[in-house]
């Protein structure tokens, strides 16, 4: 160990500003990735630590003790929790701390493997449009520190004074250029095997989940929380739709479905999750559709409401919520047919009507005693109950505001909201609305999900965002099943259904264009997402059915993969022997003719000249050598009597050679 | 010393390996680097990036992650296409010269080692080895060389044995190696003793001995050149001639020198080599004219100068009986 470090040579300045701007590279887009107080702490001591290191040489023992403190540190801010954000700050983390370290050229390499797992931990936590450009850039930077290094090594001074800053800027755009051939010449194999390498259809091991779980739906809610979703522009699905388009009331996108409310937060029920789903009458209209889900940590997939059935391993429970086996942390994609329903669980079961009409004792008194005195007034019947929804309906439309700025709730949440702030968004909306139906006596549940969706115009389909997310009630009605109630829509219809194509009809011509611009840029994403982010096991058994190959099996794709690779790598091979290649065609000819002479013993030496070799040639056996005489004098003349020689007697000279074989005439030579 | 890589006969699995690897035999010279002779393995640092790579792609291929998953199969591209790289930057190299002046035994031999090859691909940082002795080889419009150093022992032929080209460019992830095992070995002259007598001067009775004019005589005239003293400038013969005219005196020149192998009789046969090496030099450095008698030849000489010492320490190396002390 001591023998090789004391081998291995001193990183110079160069080669140590190229390790750690190509490390540093690297982790800038893992730290955007990680909550913004640690990525400043781990970014910061990272940049300290490099700043220090190109300027002396630091002491060895701290490093463990700081080490140590980071990991800590890190993993208390996690609270301990070890999961995929955790692994990948640990990650960032050791990065930071490594360029301390950075003496010689073993050090440089350590810190360039590792460098090159961050764009990796990245790509697990995030796969946008950034994260990807930026983890190319730090690998292409790595490259070429790996180049530098490797120049440091091979202890080649180069052409030109390495410090003069001009030729460093020409050594930075050779080393690109290098680099960017190596890719080239290896990305023929890398795109064989990844499209036909035979991908898992279920992971070996699950993916760990995050620590911190980003914004998104969850199985519970309560009023308030979505305050920074719903100012979250980024995609949530993109839905393209074959056939009929559904009108803008009615894209309701179904989500988690809460029944259980303890006061505060309606969450979903576990064991209703667990039963078949409920029966349906489907109405006469059904939209069919391809929806694609961006990457979140959790496992519920979201459909245009109702669908009518669950795609292949996804489950639907009772109440037409649907979960996918393991959290969607890649982009996925299913195609489902939804119809609004005539009739939505006709019959309702007294088990779950005595859930849907539960509520906690000591909440919300006076909503409670509203319920009681609108059903006295109301009566007893179908009818009476919906003319109680359309009364609670008119009330908010009457005196209720729509607004994101709330207070945060007190113990009687929704007496607050009924009778007192009268102002809110959809998650107030609809758990009181809830609660009022149930005081009612009216069976009535929460529903989760996105509403709207904004049509992109380049590629014909819909992008729902992250702030489309949207909470709204179903009630349960005699001969109608569950009936859609949307509170929020009655107050703030343009909150639920205007969407950003309504933005340039108001005049903005400015936000035309860039509406326009950022259409083109989703479509292109969207695009991009189709042809790689969702290659998966399934996509890749029907990669071949432009072909008329369907469902490729697993021997097949290993077969194709083994062909695909092979050619790749033959080419690869093809570039070595062009590489050896003689590129005089003459020179080539003329070695050739040798190498026919060689297998009679008598090939020519290196060092012998094309004459003497010819004589020789001749003298040892004068009928196999008829020609070779008159051959190598024009050889001969073409080789040192003129380099301008004139190309067709060049060519007519490979010719003739090549047709030369020893102890046949040539026909050209030999006119009898 | 010797080298694990560059003498042939050694034992253990590496050696044996060894005698598989091309050429298995002294070659002459030109020799060409083609694909049958160059070997790629990877380093270290490749191992650790392999390890790295796999990881990688176990990890992508499970939670089926497209851009990581791409991203080791890009770098593992790469790394393929830097084997592919390094094997070019040897391929097509041509050895045409091993050569080095000769040295005193004991001294190392800097071995020059001419390269060439086509001037389109650049090649630069290669690595030549000769047992524990490396040069770098950087071609520059096509041709190079580098001088490594070879250890010698005794006089005589002293065959280089193989010497090794090699290079981890680009990436540093492989390396690229080729041998060259030139035929034609490199005189050694014999080591000149450390301490030992004068040189054999009083003589008399040598055969040769032959007086030079004394020292102050003019020995002839000559034109004037930049540098020359003005005190030698002969001013009255320039005056006649109308062009500066120098005398130039002759140095007083003593009688030849012999060096006799059989004066030494009284020594064993290596201490007379030695000595007799020693007794070249130093008539040399005296710019003495010296001739060296050696049994079963032709004397060689009375002369002096660079190809005559050659001529006499090349014979006294090339003696039969050199054995490694």
């Amino acid at each position: 160990m001591a023998r090789r470090r004391k081998r291995s040579p001193l990183l110079d300045g160069s080669g140590k500003r190229w390790t750690l701007a190509a490390a540093g590279a690297c982790l800038l887009p893992l730290l955007l990735q990680l909550p913004g107080h640690v990525a400043l702490g781990v970014g910061g001591l990272g940049l300290m630590g490099a700043v220090v290191s190109l300027r002396v040489d630091l002491p060895a023992w701290p490093r463990p003790l700081l080490a140590l403190a980071l990991f800590g540190l890190v993993l208390a801010n996690y609270g301990f929790h070890f999961g995929r954000d955790t692994g990948c700050a640990l990650l960032a983390a050791m990065l930071a701390i490594k360029p301390m370290e950075l003496r010689d050229l073993r050090d440089a390499r350590s810190l360039l493997g590792f460098a090159l797992f961050a764009p990796f931990a990245t790509f697990l936590l995030d796969q946008g449009p950034l994260s990807l450009v930026l983890g190319l850039a730090g690998v292409v930077l790595a490259l070429m520190a790996m180049l530098r290094v490797s120049e440091l090594e091979s202890m080649d001074r180069g052409p030109a004074p390495p410090d003069r800053p001009e030729a460093e800027a020409r050594g930075a755009w050779r080393r690109l250029r290098i680099a960017g051939r190596l890719v080239a010449v290896g990305l023929p194999l890398a795109l064989a095997a990844f499209w036909f390498f035979p991908r898992m259809a279920s992971p070996m091991w699950g993916v760990p989940d995050r620590a911190v779980a980003r914004p998104g739906l969850s199985d519970t809610m309560s009023p308030g929380e979505w305050i920074d979703l719903m100012s979250d522009d980024s995609p949530a699905a993109r839905v393209k739709f074959d056939g009929p388009v559904p009108g803008p009331h009615q894209m309701y996108w179904r989500g988690p479905v809460m029944l259980d409310f303890d006061g505060r937060t309606w969450k979903r029920s576990e064991w209703l999750a667990g039963l078949p789903p409920a029966q349906v009458v489907p109405g006469g209209q059904s939209f069919s559709y391809e929806i694609e889900i961006e990457p979140t940590d959790r496992r519920h997939v979201v459909a245009l409401d109702l669908p009518l059935a669950a795609p292949a391993d996804v489950r639907m429970s009772r109440d037409f919520s649907m979960t996918a086996p393991r959290p969607l942390s890649q982009l996925r994609r299913f195609n489902l047919r939804s119809a609004p329903p005539q009739a939505f669980e006709p019959e309702l079961p007294d088990m779950l009507r005595r859930l849907a009409l539960r509520l906690p004792e000591g909440f919300n008194p006076r909503t409670r005693e509203l319920g009681l005195q609108w059903r006295a007034e109301a009566g007893i019947g179908p009818a009476a109950d919906e003319a109680i929804v359309r009364r609670a309906l008119q009330w908010v439309t009457d005196e209720f505001a729509y607004t994101m700025a709330t207070p945060l709730p007190g113990r009687h949440a929704v007496d607050e909201f009924l009778f007192d702030q009268k102002a809110g968004f959809c998650e107030h909306y609809s758990s009181a609305f809830a609660v009022l139906l149930r005081a009612t006596g009216i069976p009535a549940r929460v529903v989760t999900g996105y509403a709207g969706g904004y049509r992109n115009r380049f590629g014909d389909y819909w992008i729902i965002r992250q702030m489309d997310a949207h909470a709204w009630v179903e009630a349960w009605l005699d001969g109608r099943g569950w009936v859609r109630v949307d509170p929020t829509a009655a107050v703030a219809p343009e909150r639920i259904f205007d969407t950003l194509e309504d933005l340039p009809q108001a005049g903005f011509d400015v936000f035309g264009n860039m509406a326009a611009a950022r259409d083109l840029g989703d479509w292109l994403r969207r695009g991009w997402n189709t042809a790689f982010l969702g290659f998966d096991a399934a996509r890749q058994r029907q990669l071949l059915a432009p072909l008329g190959v369907r469902d490729l099996g697993v021997a097949q794709l290993v077969i194709l993969f083994s062909a695909l690779g092979g050619l790749a790598l033959a080419w690869m091979l093809w570039l070595v022997a062009r590489g050896e290649r003689e590129r005089d065609p003459v020179l080539r000819a003329w070695r050739r003719v040798g190498r026919r002479y060689a297998r009679l013993g008598l090939g020519p030496e290196p060092h012998e000249p094309a004459t003497a070799w010819a004589g020789r040639v001749v003298a040892a056996d004068p009928a196999a050598a008829k020609d070779l005489a008159t051959l190598s004098a024009r050889f001969t003349d073409w080789r040192y009597a003129g380099r301008k020689a004139d190309p067709d007697a060049a060519l007519a000279l490979a010719r003739d050679l090549d047709a030369h074989r020893p102890g046949r005439r040539t026909a050209l030579e030999d006119p009898t | 010393m010797r080298s694990r890589w560059t003498e042939p006969g050694g034992r253990g699995p590496a050696a044996r390996l060894q005698l598989l690897a091309r050429p298995r035999q002294p070659e002459p010279l030109p020799v060409e680097f083609d694909r049958r002779r160059i070997y790629v393995l990877p380093t270290w640092f490749g191992l650790f990036f392999l390890l790295l790579l796999l990881t990688m792609g176990v990890g992508a291929l499970n939670y089926n992650n497209n851009p990581a998953l791409l991203l080791a199969l890009v770098l593992a591209g790469t790394a393929l296409a830097s084997l592919v790289s390094a094997h070019l930057q040897l391929s097509g190299l041509v050895v045409h010269a091993v050569n080095a002046e000769p040295v005193a035994a004991g001294r190392p031999l800097m071995l020059r080692v001419h390269v060439r090859a086509d001037p389109r691909r650049p090649r630069r940082g290669l690595r030549v080895e000769s047992g524990d002795s490396a040069a770098v080889l950087s071609l520059d419009r096509g041709a190079g060389d580098a001088t490594v150093e070879v250890p010698t022992t005794v006089r005589g032929w002293r065959h280089p044995g193989r010497l090794r080209i090699s290079t981890t460019r680009p990436l540093g992830l492989a390396r690229a190696w080729s041998w060259v095992w030139p035929e034609k070995p490199q005189l050694v002259y014999p080591a000149p003793e450390a301490h030992g007598p004068p040189l054999p001067l009083g003589a008399g009775d040598n055969v040769q001995a032959r007086l030079h004019p004394a020292g102050d005589d003019v020995h002839h005239l000559r034109p004037w050149r930049r540098g020359d003293s003005r005190r030698a400038i002969a001013w009255k013969p320039s005056a006649r001639r109308d062009s500066l005219l120098v005398r130039e005196y002759e140095e007083p020149q003593g009688a030849d020198v012999v060096l006799d192998w059989d004066e030494l009789s009284a020594l064993p046969r290596e201490a007379r080599i030695q000595r007799l090496a020693r007794w070249v030099d130093e008539a040399e450095r005296d710019q003495r004219r010296y001739r060296l008698v050696l049994p079963g030849q032709a004397p060689i000489g009375p002369g002096a100068g660079p190809a005559h010492r050659h001529a006499c320490l090349r014979a006294l190396a090339l003696l039969p009986g050199a054995v490694e002390a």
